[in-house]
């Protein structure tokens, strides 16, 4: 019976190994392949990038940048899915709706969205200078500020579910017998709900952090002239100059910061249980 | 359990099996010919009109795929399979790879009835040929020069520095493309455009005019809702745009300054495996042939190849959206670029945008 099991993942594995495995090593191969013709295996890919100043300082502003967005992101999750958990009763599906509806759209409209609401003169800056809170214009959009809340708008529902499914989970029992026991509120919250939510916390984390790093359609549209990044090269070399070996190098250093980062999250979330 | 186990894998096979066989017969054997073309969006072949009056009188279909650019188009056709694309429009930057690359057929320029009322510089254009041979045709030509904010700016400006004027700051629109980026930059910094030597003026002058932008551009799309929003004064953009936002009322102007600015052709080729080919050289022939070129250049096109086209469109509207013939002159048409130097000149851009 357990090979049969077995079996039946096949299609499920071969599909996988087929589809999204095998290009992968593809890709592998040709970050490895020299410009010039049979040169045979070479690391000069890597080399490039690595000798480069500017590759290094736009990798490093595109890791700092991801990091913001996902701490901003934690910041409005966190409290958001706390209160659908534990204080929302009847509404909390709609609610829950109102987060996931953005991912019904398509990425660019949500991203001009954000482009018209932002721009001077726009529907923000009317509101603002209408309440009296600015004078004159905006000046937001083409900003990395523009590109933060482009991103957390597009990322933190993922956190929002992941940490809502944590707390859900939770038994209010706990909380009762902590209260009932003499700790306070902030007592209880740190010794017990946060440990309990880590691992929705971490996975999280995770995937706000991780779709950040290689993003470039936010940046590129509300960030301006400095809207690059590392994600903005991988797309140069493939759609503008044919560097398929190049683009193909930086994206597998990309994939290697995933993988740290991905091992980082992993450990953050197992050691988060209670004492 | 086990029958049924056997069943669903017979099932699967057989699915698979269809899904390969009707892959494999896509190649268009039914009795209407279909014309596959490889193309930009909304750029002549997939006009309306055009396409009703071409099918009803070849009895044939006309498919348009689109491109992203120059080098989607080349990657298009290396990976298709023979036949899968019959027409193609490459610009004279990727010509030479792709007719090195065996990717395109050779074109008997006789059997094209209006290739002879084409502009001379067009004829003998030496992208389009090899030892001789043509394996392109030249299509429409157009300029990436400066429009500027008629409501903002009264005189037109006379040379591509504008572009990097302390003066326009903040109100500026660079296009993000770096072939754009550096052919200007050299013509500022008095280098042959084509061929610059001193890539280090040429990305210092850059680095400098970043702060100036309002924004890069990269679509037309782009441009137009940074222009039509009164944010810019001047901006670098193609003819063809400007003419047709000056024909949608907006205040723009266009110009190709004294000092020159870029120029481009689309050309038309015909792909190598085509099982087509007569419908392609009839589909070129109307390409190229006056009426055609008349009525889009007319219309807030690009520019027409053939002269009687060129000859019938209003002087002041070919003056307003530079299709003039001292336009023309001032001119510096993109030539092929080698691999090595679209890497070290898309390096030198990166860098600039990735520099803070």
């Amino acid at each position: 019976m357990g090979a049969k099991r077995r079996l039946l993942a096949l299609p499920g594995v071969s599909v996988i190994l087929i589809f999204a495995v095998a290009p992968l090593f593809i890709m592998l191969y040709y970050s490895f392949q020299g410009d010039s013709q049979g040169a045979g295996l070479t690391l000069e890919n890597y080399t490039r990038f690595f000798e480069k100043q500017f590759y290094l300082s736009l990798t490093w502003s595109t890791i700092k940048n991801s990091i913001f967005v996902t701490l901003v992101s934690l910041a409005v999750s966190y409290p958001l899915a706390y209160i659908m958990a534990k204080k929302l009763k009847g509404v909390r599906n709609i609610v829950l709706v109102l987060i996931i509806i953005p991912f019904f759209t398509n990425q660019l409209v949500r991203v001009y969205s954000w482009l018209i609401f932002l721009q001077d003169g726009g529907i923000l800056e009317n509101v603002l200078s209408a309440l009296g809170i600015i004078n004159g214009a905006l000046g937001l959009l083409y900003t990395r500020a523009a590109v933060v809340i482009g991103l957390v708008h597009a990322f933190f529902p993922y956190m929002v579910i992941t940490i809502y499914l944590a707390l859900e989970k939770l038994d209010n029992a706990l909380l009762e017998a902590s209260a009932s026991l003499g700790a306070s509120k902030f007592e209880t919250f740190r010794k017990i709900t946060l440990p309990l939510s880590a691992p929705g916390v971490a996975a999280g984390l995770l995937l706000v952090f991780v779709p950040c790093l290689g993003t470039f359609v936010e940046p590129r549209i509300l960030g301006g002239v400095n809207g690059m990044v590392i994600g903005t090269v991988i797309e140069d070399q493939f759609f503008r100059i044919y560097g398929w070996n190049f683009g193909a190098a930086v994206a597998f250093i990309l994939l290697a910061m995933v993988i740290v980062s991905v091992s980082a999250f992993s450990r953050l979330g197992r050691g988060g249980s209670l004492e | 359990m086990k029958t049924t186990t056997r069943r669903s894998l017979a099932f699967v096979g057989v699915m698979l099996i269809f899904a390969v066989l009707s892959a494999g017969c896509t190649g268009g054997t039914g009795s209407v010919p279909t014309l596959n073309i490889v193309n930009w969006e909304s750029y002549g072949s997939d006009d309306p009109a055009f396409v009703a009056a071409f099918e009803s009188e070849y009895g044939c279909k006309i498919a348009n795929q689109y491109m992203q650019s120059e080098e989607d188009l080349l990657t298009k056709l290396r990976t298709s399979k023979p036949g899968e694309i019959d027409l193609c429009l490459p610009n004279c930057t990727i010509l030479t790879a792709a007719i090195e690359a065996g990717l395109l057929e050779e074109i008997d320029v006789g059997r094209l009835e209006n290739f002879g009322s084409l502009f001379e510089r067009f004829k003998t254009q030496k992208e389009v040929m090899m030892n001789g041979k043509y394996y392109a045709v030249p299509w429409v030509w157009g300029s990436t020069a400066i429009a500027y904010n008629t409501d903002l700016i009264s005189r037109p400006p006379d040379s591509m520095s504008v572009l990097f004027d302390e003066a326009f700051a903040g109100k500026i629109a660079f296009r993000d493309d770096y072939n754009d980026a550096i052919m200007a930059a050299a013509i500022v910094t008095g280098q042959d455009p084509n061929n610059p030597g001193d890539l280090v003026a040429i990305k210092e002058a850059l680095a400098n005019q970043k702060r100036l932008n309002r924004n890069y551009w990269e679509t037309g799309d782009e441009f137009s809702k940074l222009f039509v929003g009164g944010q810019l004064s001047v901006a670098m953009m193609w003819s063809g745009q400007a003419a047709s936002m000056k024909l949608e009322g907006e205040p723009i102007a266009f110009v190709v300054p004294a000092d020159g600015a870029i120029g481009w052709v689309d050309n038309w080729g015909i792909v190598t495996g085509t099982k087509n080919k007569d419908l392609a050289y009839a589909f070129i022939d109307w390409m190229i042939s006056r009426d055609f070129q008349y009525n889009w250049a007319a219309n807030g096109g690009p520019a027409p190849v053939n002269r009687e086209a060129a000859d019938a469109v209003d002087p002041d509207y070919a003056a307003a959206a530079a299709m003039d013939e001292a336009s023309l002159n001032r001119l510096f048409f993109m030539e092929y670029r080698s691999d090595e130097v679209k890497r070290e000149w898309n390096e030198l851009w990166t860098e600039v945008k990735a520099t803070n």
